[in-house]
């Protein structure tokens, strides 16, 4: 089960599924691109002829009535529509006879001038191309009573067609890796679930036998050779128990017909070292053993997880899209709504969640949270205002909590005798990955197919993965946890433990409010706001997941090493408040993207130091009201951040704008993580236990 | 115009076979009374049915700006037993239609269904309690760009925050323009120096116009308006004159003093269109037997802006690109202030 015995199997599969995939789609396009560049170019061409015919034309007519070309009035507004609707036009010009320039919109008037001075418009009909800097410039000729009065310029960005292949290139890009960390995920599934598994379950079985133990056979449901092999083990152990059993009713018969005492005492040791030497089911047959694998949850968390990320760097703008003025709410809070709801629904049904998997089983509590987690996301993509929206965003919520609480259930109930830290490591390595690839995907598919499409999408996802828990989750009873409730009092004296309280107010909260705010919130809209494409958000989002990714194992293991981990959550703290401020110091748009990979740092840094810290501040608690609690009451802290980040934020933009906004955000957890600093210098003094378990 | 089409399709094909029936059937009889001979309105509501394939007799009165000639009108239709009415401006209308609260059977025309045309404001004067419903045997259209419309015109011009206006005091049309531009100016921030012209005898003179027009000026209007005003019209050469010379742009509410003057600009519905969408409402109160008090009063979707380039070029006062590329621009040579 542990991904470190099967490296080299691993490593094998990936590679193949790298040669399987990438070098065909990089082929195709290729091809594709290279046809599309060709097709491109006569087009933009045509596009720009056209354009500038049906100006010269209009501004021919007005000077064909009297008016001085260089007297033309309203030419920005007489511009700006046709601007606005070929973003491949970068500026527009009316030049006078001699190539000065009279009108310009979108371009600075000195890049062109010289060029129109030493030009020669003495040019037939169709006009004159010309390549200015970075810009290709069509004149076409204004005449008046067959005299030229002067020219009007259609002038395009020579590195459009560049950025357009570019934008695609990227898609096709994102499409090939997230295919490719799919295929993977789907591979490490069907072999383990197939293959490792039941080998390792065989493993374990004789290694039993080895010892004497024939009380267990293993369970495989599947009809290939792999299950036919496990059935011919389980034929064989079931002969070798039947001939106990045969061999037990010939000595109980011995024992209870015989006469001789002598006999029956032989027969009798016999028995007792039979019964010594071998360990045999004690009902009729041997019981066949159910093993649990953490990894057969992890593809449908990983299908569930990437069903929520997909809308994940265009949740904001969706919002906007359906807003209608609300009497007394800003429109960015009115935006931030949903998602401060969503967060919200989360942090509630959590603890709920918990609970309700104790008692009735991972399988159908998956099942149960998919249903609102379903509804969500179709009545979202079909969602006609904000209003109904919350409604939906908030049962997705509910939903989430539920299939996520019920994932991490199944996978402890399922390593609870091996270390804990690596059936975690399968939870947030699924949680992280999908994290990636569906913010990645999202964009790709919101820009290509629009919103609605997208949460079709998840929905999809959703059932998918719902499907597979249905089908290949055995649904047999599970062992009720032995988890204890906590009571009030219990956790307020939690709260009274100062570590442990300034760990939560200015570790853990801070950092989920500049994950919701920002990178949820503020991050989409000021992309957008920049004319960012969906595409191009998503991509910038992504480098947070991607951060922590390549960050987090590292920092795992830096820790354990060394044991600074109120250091580490210090440092990180810092320096995501740190990256949020960048606006103030920074010009334009890429502060954001710093933010963004300052935050992926942040978290990545401080993420698991900060939860392996739990049971250092509090080892008491932990013993008194269990670990599990501990850290759920953590988690249901922390999320008040979540819920505060995207409100606060909203609050902040009507005041400083967006930009001034995420710096506002940016100084209070810049704040709060410089409280935890100093304080978490004396975090060493004092009765300090090191932990005895990492979770 | 292609709603238009579909609509006259609509109308073709359901009027088909009853026209097939009707066709033996005399033609319908329209006593049009006319107020200032044969123009545009009468053209358009013509052409509409002679377009639509309606046959139609149509027994043409004109009044020769005559008040008196009125009178006689309305005996003469009921003794022609015709079909339906058309009435030409508002002279004609409250003459031969009566108020709507006291039409007098004996003198009025009650029984014939009537349509009218070129009324500027047909609740103003009387004719109908309001454009909904007649509530009576009549309908009409109503020909006045909506004063805000109007303004919104000259601000995409040229923003302005001073009108003028020059105007007839004893004309209740100029007398509900003024209120109703002061009211706008309120609410959209721009001053009216309102200068009505001297009435000599019981009559307004128009010597005055020139004076007045230098008097608006004097106070720095931006713009001159011109209001839809039956002396003015009359006039219109005195007082666009005056004020080219005076090099104030002028703004007009009627077709005229653009088309036939030298206002440099308007906003209006075309009389040809009016008179076509009257005739419109004649056929579905004729060909379909709506009531004509179930038939609103309203006026033609589309405005016409008309630019008078002349003008234009006189004053060096020169349109908006976006507003050129929508305006119909008379260019009939120079002008000389």
């Amino acid at each position: 089960m542990t991904l470190d015995s099967s490296r080299s199997l691993l490593i094998r599969l990936f590679t193949l599924a790298f040669l399987v995939l990438v070098p065909p789609t990089a082929i195709l396009s290729l091809v594709a691109l290279s046809d599309f560049e060709q097709g491109m170019i006569p087009e933009l061409d045509r596009k720009a002829a056209a354009v500038g015919r049906d100006l010269a034309a209009q501004v021919e007519r007005a000077v064909g009535y009297g008016i001085p070309i260089d007297r033309l009035v309203g030419m920005d507004e007489f511009f700006s529509p046709v601007l606005e609707a070929n973003p491949e036009i970068r500026y527009l010009a009316v030049t006078d006879e001699r190539g000065r320039v009279l009108f310009l919109k979108g371009a600075e008037r000195e890049a062109l001038e010289p060029h129109y001075r030493s030009a020669d418009f003495d040019l037939a009909r169709d006009g004159r191309k010309a390549s200015i800097a970075d810009y290709l410039d069509l004149a076409l000729p204004v005449a008046e009573g067959g005299r030229r009065v002067g020219q009007v310029h259609v002038g395009f960005d020579a590195g459009y067609v560049r950025g357009r292949l570019m934008g695609i290139l990227y898609d096709v890009g994102v499409v090939a890796a997230v295919s490719l960390i799919v295929a993977f995920e789907i591979l490490l599934f069907v072999v383990f679930f197939n293959v490792t598994g039941p080998m390792k379950a065989v493993g374990h079985i004789l290694d039993q036998v080895r010892r004497g133990d024939f009380s267990r056979v293993a369970a495989v449901p599947s009809q290939d050779e792999v299950g036919r092999f496990v059935r011919a083990l389980t034929a064989a152990l079931r002969s070798v128990d039947d001939l106990y059993r045969r061999l037990m009713a010939y000595i109980e018969e011995v024992k209870t017909a015989h006469f001789d005492k002598g006999v029956v005492e032989r027969v009798g040791e016999v028995e007792a070292r039979v019964n010594f030497l071998y360990r045999f089911a004690t009902a009729g047959s041997p019981k066949p053993m159910h093993e649990r694998r953490a990894t057969d949850i992890r593809l449908p968390l990983f299908l569930f997880v990437f069903a929520e990320e997909l809308s994940r760097s265009f949740m904001p703008l969706y919002v906007g899209e359906l807003m209608r003025p609300i009497p007394g709410l800003t429109p960015e809070l009115i935006t931030a709504i949903p998602i401060a709801v969503f967060m919200a629904c989360i942090a509630l049904a959590t603890p709920y969640g918990g609970r309700v998997a104790e008692r009735l089983g991972s399988r159908r509590v998956f099942l149960m949270g998919m249903v609102p987690a379903l509804l969500g996301y179709v009545m979202t993509g079909l969602a006609h205002s904000v209003y109904d929206l919350v409604l939906w965003r908030a049962a997705t919520g509910v939903g989430y909590a539920l299939v996520t609480m019920a994932c991490q259930r199944y996978i402890s109930k399922a390593v609870s005798s091996e270390a804990r830290t690596q059936g975690l490591g399968v939870f947030i390595g699924a949680v992280l990955t999908a994290s990636v690839c569906g913010t990645a995907m999202g964009g790709v598919v919101a820009e290509r197919f629009g919103y609605q499409s997208t949460f079709l999408v998840s929905a999809a996802l959703v059932m998918l993965s719902g499907w597979m828990v249905y089908r290949l989750l055995s649904g047999t009873a599970e062992e009720s946890g032995d988890l204890r409730e906590p009571s009030r009092g219990e956790l307020a004296g939690l709260l009274r433990n100062w570590r442990f309280s300034f760990l939560v107010l200015f570790a853990a909260i801070p950092s989920k409010m500049a994950l919701a705010g920002f990178l949820f919130f503020l991050a989409p809209l000021h992309l957008a706001a920049a004319g960012f494409e969906l595409g191009d958000i998503a991509r910038t989002v992504m480098l947070y997941p991607i951060a922590v990714v390549l960050l987090s194992p590292v920092v795992a293991r830096l820790a354990d090493r060394t044991g600074w981990r109120a250091g580490l959550v210090a440092v990180g703290g810092i320096v995501g408040g740190l990256g949020l401020v960048a606006p103030a110091l920074l010009p334009g748009i890429w502060p954001v993207a710093v933010g963004i990979v300052a935050l992926g740092v942040s978290h990545g840094l401080s993420a698991s130091p900060q939860l392996s810290m739990v049971p250092d501040v509090c080892w008491i608690e932990c013993r008194n009201i269990g670990q599990t609690n501990v850290l759920a009451f953590v988690r249901l802290l922390e999320r008040l951040g979540s819920v505060a980040g995207p409100l606060l934020a909203a609050a902040f933009v009507p005041v400083w704008g967006l930009s001034g906004a995420i710096v506002a955000l940016g100084a209070i957890v810049l704040g709060m993580a410089a409280v935890f600093a100093v304080v978490s210098g004396a975090y060493g003094s004092g009765p300090h236990i090191s932990a005895e378990e990492v979770a | 115009m292609i709603r238009r089409l579909l609509l006259a399709l609509a109308v073709v094909l359901a009027a088909a076979p009853a026209v097939a029936q009707d066709t033996p059937k005399r033609p319908y009889r329209i006593y049009m009374a006319l107020y200032r001979g044969w123009e545009e309105a009468a053209q358009g509501f013509k052409d509409y049915f002679t377009n639509q394939n309606i046959p139609v007799e149509l027994i043409v009165r004109d009044a020769g700006q005559d008040r008196e000639k009125i009178k006689g009108f309305a005996a003469e239709a009921k003794a022609l037993k015709v079909d339906l009415v058309f009435t030409w401006g508002t002279s004609v209308t409250q003459e031969m239609l009566g108020p709507f609260d006291a039409p007098d059977p004996a003198r009025h025309i009650t029984d014939i269904p009537a349509v009218f045309a070129i009324v500027s404001q047909p609740v103003g004067a009387k004719v109908v309690p309001n454009l909904e419903s007649s509530g009576r045997n009549i309908t009409g259209t109503s020909y006045l760009v909506p004063v805000e419309t109007q303004l919104n015109l000259v601000q995409s011009y040229r923003p302005f925050t001073r009108l003028g206006i020059v105007y007839n005091p004893l004309e209740k049309n100029s007398l509900v323009a003024v209120e109703e531009l002061k009211a706008q100016g309120r609410s959209m921030g721009f001053t009216l120096t309102a200068a009505p012209v001297d009435v000599v005898d019981g009559k307004p003179a128009p010597a005055s116009i020139p004076a007045k027009v230098a008097e608006v000026k004097a106070a720095g209007v931006d713009y001159l308006y011109i209001p839809p005003d039956t002396f003015l019209n009359v006039n219109r050469d005195i007082l666009t004159g005056a004020a080219l010379e005076q090099g104030i742009p002028t703004f007009a509410a009627a077709e005229n003093p653009v088309l036939t003057s030298k206002a440099m600009f308007g906003g209006v519905y075309r009389y040809y269109t009016v008179g076509q969408l009257t005739a419109y409402k004649a056929e579905q109160i004729l060909v379909h037997g709506v009531k004509p008090a179930d038939i609103p009063i309203d006026a033609p979707k589309r405005l016409s802006i008309i630019i008078n380039m002349p003008v234009v070029r006189a004053l060096g006062f020169y349109p908006p690109m976006n507003l050129l590329g929508v305006s119909e621009v008379i260019d009939g040579g120079e002008v000389r202030p």
